[in-house]
């Protein structure tokens, strides 16, 4: 009955082609966990940064699990979304990260990419914006045979997660 | 050198030197201080200090300055490479130990000579150095004559700065061979030169530069000269030379100059060994003093340029270039060495990536030459590598026909840029409510399988069709086939067996799987045989129909129905088929008589077992009844029926035990071949029989309509006119409906029509709805629910499915028509009769429609809770290998060896440990399925014991917000710091959650309203929960208003008025939203101002017989004298606070009071706010002080007083109003009771004030309050949430569009057109007025006076306990009952009596009209207007009350809108208040109507009832209440007196138990007098004050809190006795009125 509180917070993005971003976020957990309290997804804020390129979000994680076994450690998903001038949104990127399993504050990019599409997606998004997204946003954490993807490197999200374990001793799981 | 670089030169020197006389006069400044030093001691000392923090300042620049220092010490050069020197320098910097063999290389080399210019520099001695500078300085200044040392002065810097350069000099001339250095001795003219200028220079500070001067200063190359130690005379030479050669006007003083220059010099260089620190020293000072730009350091050069073949030689000096020839390969391995090949041994060597030859050899010669180069080579002497990763053919299949064959879940989809409405949707799988979906509904047709427009072939038909459909399933599952296949393939696997091991026995294993083949087969026998008799029955039944069928026909000799069956023969081999068949009887019997005989003998061994215990059980009862007959015979025999009956009931038990086990039957095997027999028989066909095969087929004819009887034709006919039409019910509303297709002779309709269905809302139900139209009317026949298509789902791979319906109406027909829900027998003595329901099959299909590109238009599917698949699945091996390669170890076999794999190599070790393993033994795959192997294994703990902590129970459901736990703030950190309480009571609620408590409620029906309340809320509250989390921006970002230049303007205006100190300014209060709130942060404040007309108490019973002698009495008349000493008591939430006590009926108090306010829970959001039931009671009282005087002898005389107080009155404010309307300002009626013993309304006391007009105009007692909250709290809002609804979309944007409009001209004005009802729908509001009776016996009652009944009827609305929906749906929204429901819950918002009253009102043949308004102190509210008697009367309904139009003391503030049946009107006049208005609506510019000639009243009907039902409250039910509250309330009485005895008094409390109903005949008026004076008379011995409370009736807590409130029982007096009786009088509808009349008597 081991438990695990993840305090942190998705800081900003930055590398992104344009800024004015903001992100959906979610935590993936396997079957062993049970969330106790807090909200395991969301969706940021629209920042747009005046003075730089990096977006800051400083959006809060609080989330607090107890497992009963360490398959299907908590991963953040995260999608990066583009609001442009005439107030729609488009994908700018996916992008996933482990939780980290060890006690203590971490700092940690997360890269993100998206899908190419074909030539004529491609042109599309050029003029009129959107952009190829997934059927199927579960791709982001499973990895399914992603080499047939044709993606394309996106910014960097930075976040920053305190992480505190309990019990994790008493089953024999060293942090 | 008189090029244009020449020129440039020489204006930077004329720089220069204009700069060097400004610098001279700090110089000197300079030099005369250390002067003035030797006069002072102190100041010397002063100085040296100085000096030293100088010195070390100077360090610490030097090390940041030497850098730059040495580059422009380089520019200041000749030289010609100055850049190789500046990098030199640089270089020499950073080290030092380089230096020295930098140098000494370079001078080997003789290449870049000019290298060492720059000496390397000695830190270390500079601060020596400085101080001899220093002491040198002192020395030179003491030494030379005053006007010498004033020139000296002024040179010195120059020359010390020469002396580095000279110092740089010297070390190049040391070592220069440079041949082409010798041409450039221009140096040292340029030192004399410099000098001169100088000098020149200096003469410019005292007078004009003669015209020579003046040449040399523009013509003169200022270089630094290189003069040199050791060549000094050399060098003097060439300067004297240079300056004949060039300048021969010099004058002698010139040449003095420089000698004493060259000395001074020489002194300096002997002293500077290290020559940077001067350097920078000086320029330090230079720099410092007068900013130099940097074109006084810098000089151009020309571009240095080295032959490519001295490049390449002196590249070739330092590069080392291995040769490619092949390296031996003794020479790589160490001495002595042979190489060793490991491949060769056996062992496995990968296959090294390739290197072209070359390249190794070059690589290899490189190695060998570097220090422990041998290293790198192996044991077979070649360079050391890893296997060549590099696969030889690509992992990565080719993406060919990437767009079509990718794996759907990694398909991607071009999404259009959104707007954000559709992209605020939460990431993964959560269910968005809104999104661009198409559900597409095919409605193919429908058949009917009964219609109550059958005719009896009809039915026989449909139930052969029926029956056909079935055999043809049957057919094609061929179920019977599949099983005895199963048996025959069992039977001989189980021979088999028996063969191989026949002789032998039978291993354990062995045995064990004998049995379980002998179990399956016999199960499958089993299912065998029942499917064979169903296909037998099956058959049989279908002939039977067939056969009834074509009676009937031949009966009524005309046919209906196409319907034909032919029964085909198959003809069989009859030998064959007889074999067969006995040698499955003969299987079978075999099968029997091993199973019986297993059977038997299983059964034999229990009975064995079961005789033993039953002999052994024998043997003890046997010994034990001899034991007690023994014991009987020692007892008395007097009564031998008595023994009897022991022995009978001794008996008993014997009886009770064990009884004796039948011995099993021996099983009969001839039997069982006969009972094969009959089996076979029965379920199969006989041996030989050919096979019956049905067809159905619809070719038969039908018979004309001419020929058939009368009823088929009238039956027929009837057919013809219907039709039938399918309404689409999407979420419960009608979305689309099918043409009308009338009803074909086969009861076959076929539609084919799709319907597009854009939706919005996410799908909850799909309904669809058959009716049948006959003529012009339609009735519904039956729904048909369609279930929600899956996502995946999409148009287009659908097959269309049937549903079935039926529809239990009952239908009856005179003609041949069957008729539905009719019992029919097709029997001709009318026996087994069957009742058949209209029923049918609809063919539909939904699915989830396709986009243009190819989108599937469905909502995403909704991710499972918890996560249930994740990644992992693919770290497991055999998922990685796939499941098929485990059971194919062949394949692998195959392919290791055709692949010729190699098994040193580690990474095939995993192939060939599984070959290994496949080929020792049986892998045995596991034959369940796991989602998360290995999961198990690894878990920490059980899933049980994970639900059992109650941490995180504890933690979840506070995370869930129950209500028990949802500000629960502490969860402990250990699990044992959780006690079960915690939980007791949500559990208790859990399990309460269906019981009615009648204990709370007293009343039944209450309870299961408060139940059914409590669920709507629920529902409420689910529903509005979704839109909760719809935020808009100004719910998150509080933003400060711009203020607009109006505003502005006036505040402009402001400044400009004059200060005026006494007026006080009113400050606008910060409102605080609720959510960082914590317990004793709110307070309410009330502000008592003053009252008025508060009843005086009447001289006490002043009876003629008493003679007023005695203290009391005397006291009492001297406290006649006061008329009333009220003062008034706040009490909220438990505190209780007052005011002083004021005096006279007309008191003024104005004083704050402030209360603590803490929410429940500690939950200051706001929704918890507004759900705040308490109420702040604002009592009066009147203090009366009573004196006992007492006489004591000894002591003087003592009087003790005690002080009492009476209950005048009370006023009542939800805490819910004052926190909805932020603050309440006004006066208010007081609720005093309808009779106040001991006191009585002053009338005619003299014209003392203002207030007798406005008391004549309204009885009763009036405060004014102020009460607000501190800090101010921010009410929550309305939901914004657009609500469903079935009004016309035009109505609704009218609706809109009027009540935007109201809101923009008369912001203050409510203006409500559509309201939500129970149902959460949007309803006009003019739907909810509708005439309604009241119960008949009100009306009955005053049969000649409408207006009492009237009152009656107000009475009544009044008495329905009033709930506001702001707190039974914590601040929801407020939603609307319609009449009945409101009668049904009996509860309700002020709406709710408001339209009830209107109704009624309406119903009595009156004007009435609903306001929409804003009274005090209930906020937002709604009232009555009705028009009687040429005047018009605003009716508050929740408390019966009416007020004229010009009533001053009306709570009614503003009036918003009137509605009616009809219409609404908005209030477009100038005021608000009532007093103002005119009411006359038909007047538009006045009251602006909804409804006008350009928006017609689209007729709306009511969403009222017709009429209303009354139920008659049970009486007796009624006094049951009336004896419990009173029991209630006496209890209560006695709890609130725990040190005092309560005394009852029985003769009062009859008395005034009589008079109870009485109040409520009159309703409370004009009976004070009389009763007074009743009572008078049969208590005259008593102080009695007393009062009756009335309340309609709810709850039981209301009325103890309003008792309570009242402080009654407070009396503290001794002998006191208190009287308490209680009435409930019971109106229609269980709606009951409680009065508890409650009175203290004192005895006097």
């Amino acid at each position: 009955m081991a438990e695990l509180h993840i305090i942190g917070q998705i800081v900003g993005a930055s590398g992104f082609p344009q800024s004015s971003l903001f992100c959906k976020w979610g935590v993936h957990t396997g079957g062993a966990w049970r969330l106790l309290s807090g909200l395991k997804e969301g969706q940021t804020q629209v920042d747009l940064p005046q003075t730089g390129d990096m977006a800051y979000w400083s959006h809060p994680i609080d989330l607090h699990y107890a497992t009963k076994g360490l398959q299907g450690w908590p991963k953040l998903h995260l999608q990066v979304w583009h609001q442009d001038s005439f107030g729609r949104c488009q994908l700018y990127g996916y992008g996933f990260c482990h939780v980290p399993s060890s006690p203590g504050h971490h700092r940690m990019s997360c890269a993100t990419w998206r899908p190419l599409g074909s030539w004529q997606e491609q042109l599309a998004q050029m003029f009129v914006g959107g952009g190829p997204q997934l059927r199927n946003p579960d791709l982001i954490y499973s990895g399914a045979d992603r080499y047939r993807l044709h993606t394309e490197a996106m910014g960097t999200v930075e976040l920053e997660l305190g992480v505190i374990m309990r019990h994790f001793d008493k089953y024999g799981v060293e942090s | 050198m008189a090029s244009s670089g020449d020129i440039r030169e020489k204006l930077r020197k004329k720089r220069q030197a204009l700069q060097e006389t400004l610098a001279k006069s700090k110089n000197e400044d300079d030099v005369q201080e250390p002067e003035g030093s030797e006069e002072d001691p102190g100041e010397t000392l002063k100085r040296t200090i100085r000096a030293q923090r100088q010195r070390k300042k100077k360090k610490l620049l030097e090390q940041t300055l030497v850098q730059e220092s040495h580059d422009n010490d380089d520019v200041e050069e000749i030289s010609t490479i100055q850049r190789d020197g500046a990098e030199e320098g640089s270089a020499e910097k950073a080290d030092h130990s380089v230096i020295s063999l930098r140098s000494q290389t370079g001078s080997q080399k003789g290449l870049s000579s000019r290298a060492q210019q720059t000496p390397s520099s000695q830190p270390q001695s500079l601060d020596d150095f400085v101080k001899r500078r220093l002491e040198e300085r002192l020395r030179a200044a003491r030494s030379k004559g005053e006007s010498l040392q004033q020139q000296e002065a002024s040179l010195e810097p120059a020359s010390r700065l020469q002396g580095l350069r000279d110092r740089d000099t010297v070390t190049r001339f040391d070592r220069e061979v440079d041949p082409d250095r010798s041409g450039r001795h221009d140096a040292s003219p340029a030192l004399s030169t410099r000098v001169k200028f100088r000098e020149a220079a200096r003469r410019v500070g005292k007078g004009l530069p003669n015209a020579e001067e003046a040449y040399n200063f523009f013509t003169f190359n200022f270089e630094p000269d290189p003069p040199d130690e050791s060549e000094r005379s050399s060098v003097k030479r060439q300067k004297q030379r240079k300056i004949a050669d060039r300048d021969e006007g010099r004058g002698d003083e010139a040449e003095e100059q420089e000698e004493a220059e060259a000395d001074e010099d020489n002194e300096e260089e002997h002293e500077n060994q290290s020559e940077e620190a001067p350097l920078v020293q000086n320029e330090e000072e230079d720099l410092f003093v007068i900013d130099q730009s940097p074109q006084d350091f810098l000089e151009v050069k020309k571009a240095v340029y080295v032959g490519y073949q001295n490049l390449i030689q002196r590249e070739n000096e330092q590069l080392f270039t291995p040769s490619f020839r092949t390296v031996p390969t003794s020479v790589k391995l160490p001495e002595n060495m042979k190489p060793r090949y490991l491949e060769d041994e056996g062992l496995y060597v990968g296959e090294r990536p390739h290197v072209s030859l070359t390249n190794e050899n070059i690589l290899e010669n490189r190695i060998l030459k570097m220090e422990e180069g041998k290293k790198w080579f192996g044991d077979d002497g070649r360079i050391m590598a890893l296997p060549d990763p590099i696969k030889e053919s690509s992992t990565r299949p080719p993406l060919f026909h990437m767009e079509e064959d990718v794996d759907p879940s990694l398909q991607t989809v071009y999404r259009k840029a959104l707007k954000s409405k559709y992209a605020n949707l939460y990431i993964a799988g959560a269910a968005d409510p809104e999104g661009d979906y198409q559900l597409d509904v095919d409605v193919s047709g429908l058949i009917f399988s009964h219609h109550p427009l059958f005719s009896r072939e009809h039915v026989l038909g449909a139930r052969l069709a029926q029956l056909y459909d079935q055999y043809l399933t049957r057919q094609h599952n061929n179920l019977t086939g599949h099983l005895t296949d199963k048996l025959n393939g069992l039977r001989s696997a189980l021979r088999n067996m028996l063969e191989i091991h026949g002789g032998q026995s039978l291993t354990q294993a062995m045995q064990q799987r004998f049995s379980e083949y002998s179990l399956e087969i016999r199960t499958t026998r089993q299912l065998r045989d029942s499917e064979q008799e169903k296909d037998r029955t099956l058959l049989k039944n279908i002939v039977k129909v067939w056969k009834e069928l074509k009676a009937l026909r031949e009966f009524q000799k005309f046919s209906n129905t196409p319907y034909k069956l032919y029964l085909r023969r198959e003809n069989v081999d009859r030998a064959s088929d007889e074999r067969e068949h006995e040698d499955e009887i003969l299987a079978e019997v075999v099968e029997f008589e091993a199973e019986s005989e297993e059977d038997y003998q299983k059964k034999l061994t229990e009975y064995n077992k079961q005789l033993e215990e039953w002999k052994l059980w024998r043997r003890k009862q046997k010994a034990k009844k001899k034991k007690k007959k023994k014991k009987k015979k020692g007892q008395t025999h007097e009564d031998t029926e008595d023994e009897e009956q022991e022995a009978s009931e001794s008996e008993g038990p014997i009886e009770e035990g064990p009884p004796k086990p039948e011995p099993p039957e021996r099983p009969d095997f001839d039997s069982i071949e006969q009972q094969v027999r009959e089996k076979a028989s029965r379920i199969r066909r006989k041996p030989g029989e050919a096979i019956l095969i049905p067809e159905l087929s619809a070719s038969g004819n039908i018979t004309a309509s001419e020929l058939c009887p009368r009823p088929e034709i009238a039956r027929r006919q009837d057919v013809a006119r219907r039709s039938l039409f399918i309404k689409i019910l999407y979420n419960d509303k009608e979305v689309s409906r099918t043409d009308s297709r009338s009803l074909n002779t086969d009861f076959r309709v076929h539609f084919g029509q799709i319907f597009n269905l854009k939706i919005v809302h996410c799908p909850q139900s799909i309904n669809l709805q058959v009716f049948e139209e006959i003529g012009s009317s339609c009735s519904l026949l039956a729904r048909v629910f369609v279930p929600v298509p899956e996502p995946s789902v999409v148009t287009g791979n659908v097959p269309v499915e049937e549903y079935e319906f039926s529809s239990n109406q009952r239908v009856m027909f005179d003609h041949e028509g069957v008729g539905s829900d009719v019992p029919l027998s097709f029997e001709a003595d009318g026996s087994n009769k069957q009742t058949l329901l209209t029923s049918g099959k609809l063919s539909c299909c939904v699915s989830w429609g396709i986009g243009e590109d190819d989108v599937p238009l469905a909502p995403p599917v909704s991710q499972q809770p918890g996560g249930i698949h994740s990644g992992l699945d693919r770290l497991d091996a055999v998922t990685y290998i796939g499941a098929s390669g485990l059971y194919d170890m062949k394949k692998i076999g195959e392919w290791a060896t055709q692949s010729r794999l190699d098994p040193n190599d580690p990474k095939n070790a995993s192939i060939m440990q599984l070959l290994k393993v496949a080929s020792s033994g049986e892998v045995t795959a596991p034959e369940y399925f796991r989602l998360e192997h290995l999961q198990e294994e690894f878990n920490f703990v059980t899933d049980e014991e994970l639900e059992r902590s109650k941490r995180f129970r504890l933690l979840r459901l506070r995370n869930r917000e129950v209500a028990e736990f949802r500000n629960y703030k502490c969860v402990p950190a250990l699990e044992r710091e959780v006690t079960d309480k915690v939980f007791q009571e949500y559990e208790k609620r859990l399990k309460e959650g269906e019981i009615i408590d009648t204990k709370e409620h007293l009343d039944s029906h209450r309870a299961l309203v408060a139940k059914y309340l409590q669920k709507i809320r629920e529902s409420v509250i689910n529903r509005f929960l979704l839109a909760k989390h719809h935020y808009v921006l100004s719910d998150l970002v509080i933003e400060e208003e711009i203020p607009s230049i109006g505003i502005l303007g006036l505040n402009l205006f402001k400044l400009a008025e004059p200060k005026r100190p006494l007026k006080p300014q009113r400050k606008e209060r910060k409102k605080v939203t609720a959510q960082n709130l914590s317990d004793g942060d709110i307070k309410l404040l009330i502000n008592i101002i003053r009252a008025f007309d508060i009843p005086i108490r009447r001289p006490q019973s002043n009876k003629p017989g008493q003679a007023p002698q005695s203290a009391i009495q005397g006291s009492d008349w001297f406290l006649n004298q006061v008329q009333v000493r009220p003062f008034v008591e706040v009490s909220f939430q438990r505190t209780v606070l007052q005011t002083t006590t004021a005096d006279g009926p007309n008191p003024c108090w104005n004083e704050e009071l402030q209360l603590p306010f803490s929410a429940p829970n500690g939950d200051y959001s706001n929704a918890s706010l507004q759900s705040v039931k308490d109420e702040v009671f604002i009592n009066m009282f009147d203090e009366v002080v009573h004196e006992t005087g007492v006489n004591d002898k000894d002591r003087g005389k003592s009087i003790h007083t005690w002080v009492e107080k009476h209950w005048l009155g009370s006023v009542k404010i939800p805490f819910s109003t004052i926190y909805s309307q932020s603050r309440i300002d006004g006066t208010f009626k007081v609720n005093t009771p309808a009779v106040l013993l001991g006191y009585s309304k002053e009338r005619s006391h003299g014209a003392n004030g203002g207030y007798d007009i406005m008391r004549s105009l309204s009885e009763g007692t009036f405060i004014t309050l102020f009460i607000t909250m501190e800090p101010q709290l921010v009410p929550g809002e309305t939901i914004r949430e657009k609500f469903d609804s079935q009004e016309d979309e035009h109505l609704l944007q009218a609706s809109e569009r009027f009540e935007r409009e109201a809101a923009q001209g008369y912001p203050d004005r409510p203006c409500i057109t559509t309201v939500i009802d129970l149902n959460g729908k949007t309803v006009f509001i003019t739907r909810f007025i509708r005439p309604l009776n009241p119960p008949q016996e009100f009306l009955d009652a005053f049969p000649n006076n409408p207006q009492e009944a009237t009152a009656l009827v107000a009475r009544f609305v009044s008495l329905i306990p009033s709930l506001p929906d702001r707190v039974s749906f914590s601040g929801a929204c407020d939603l609307w009952s319609t009449c009945d429901q409101f009668l049904t819950l009996l509860a309700g918002d002020e709406e709710e009596h408001a339209v009830l009253l209107c109704n009624y009102f309406l119903s009595m043949d009156k004007k009435a009209w609903l306001i929409i308004g804003t009274a005090i102190p209930e906020g937002p509210t709604t009232y009555v207007l009705t028009y009687e008697q040429s005047r018009y009367l605003i009716w508050n309904p929740s408390s019966g009350q009416y007020y004229g139009q010009y009533d001053t003391f009306c709570p009614l503030q503003t009036i918003g809108c009137l509605v009616n049946a009809d219409n609404v009107w908005f209030n477009v006049q100038e005021y608000t208040t009532p007093m103002r208005l005119s009411f006359d609506i038909t007047k538009a510019n006045l009251w602006k109507p909804f409804f006008s000639r350009s928006f017609s009243h689209p007729g709306l009907s009511s969403v009222q009832p017709e009429e209303l039902v009354y139920r008659r409250t049970d009486k007796a039910a009624a006094a049951e209440l009336q004896d419990r509250i009173e029991k209630i309330l006496k209890e209560k009485v006695m709890e609130w007196r725990p040190r005092h005895p309560t005394r009852w008094n029985r003769y009062c409390t009859t008395t005034l138990k009589q008079f109870l109903p009485k109040l409520e005949m009159s309703r409370g008026q004009d009976v004070t007098e009389g009763h007074r004076h009743e009572l008078q008379s049969l208590l005259g011995e008593n102080r009695i004050s007393g009062f009756p409370l009335h309340l309609p009736f709810c709850e039981i807590r209301p009325i103890i809190e309003a008792v309570y409130s009242t402080g009654v029982h407070s009396v503290q007096v001794s002998n006191v006795e208190f009287a308490l009786a209680v009435y409930v009088h019971p109106y229609p509808n269980n709606v009951l009125s409680v009065w508890v009349y409650l009175a203290s008597l004192v005895r006097t």
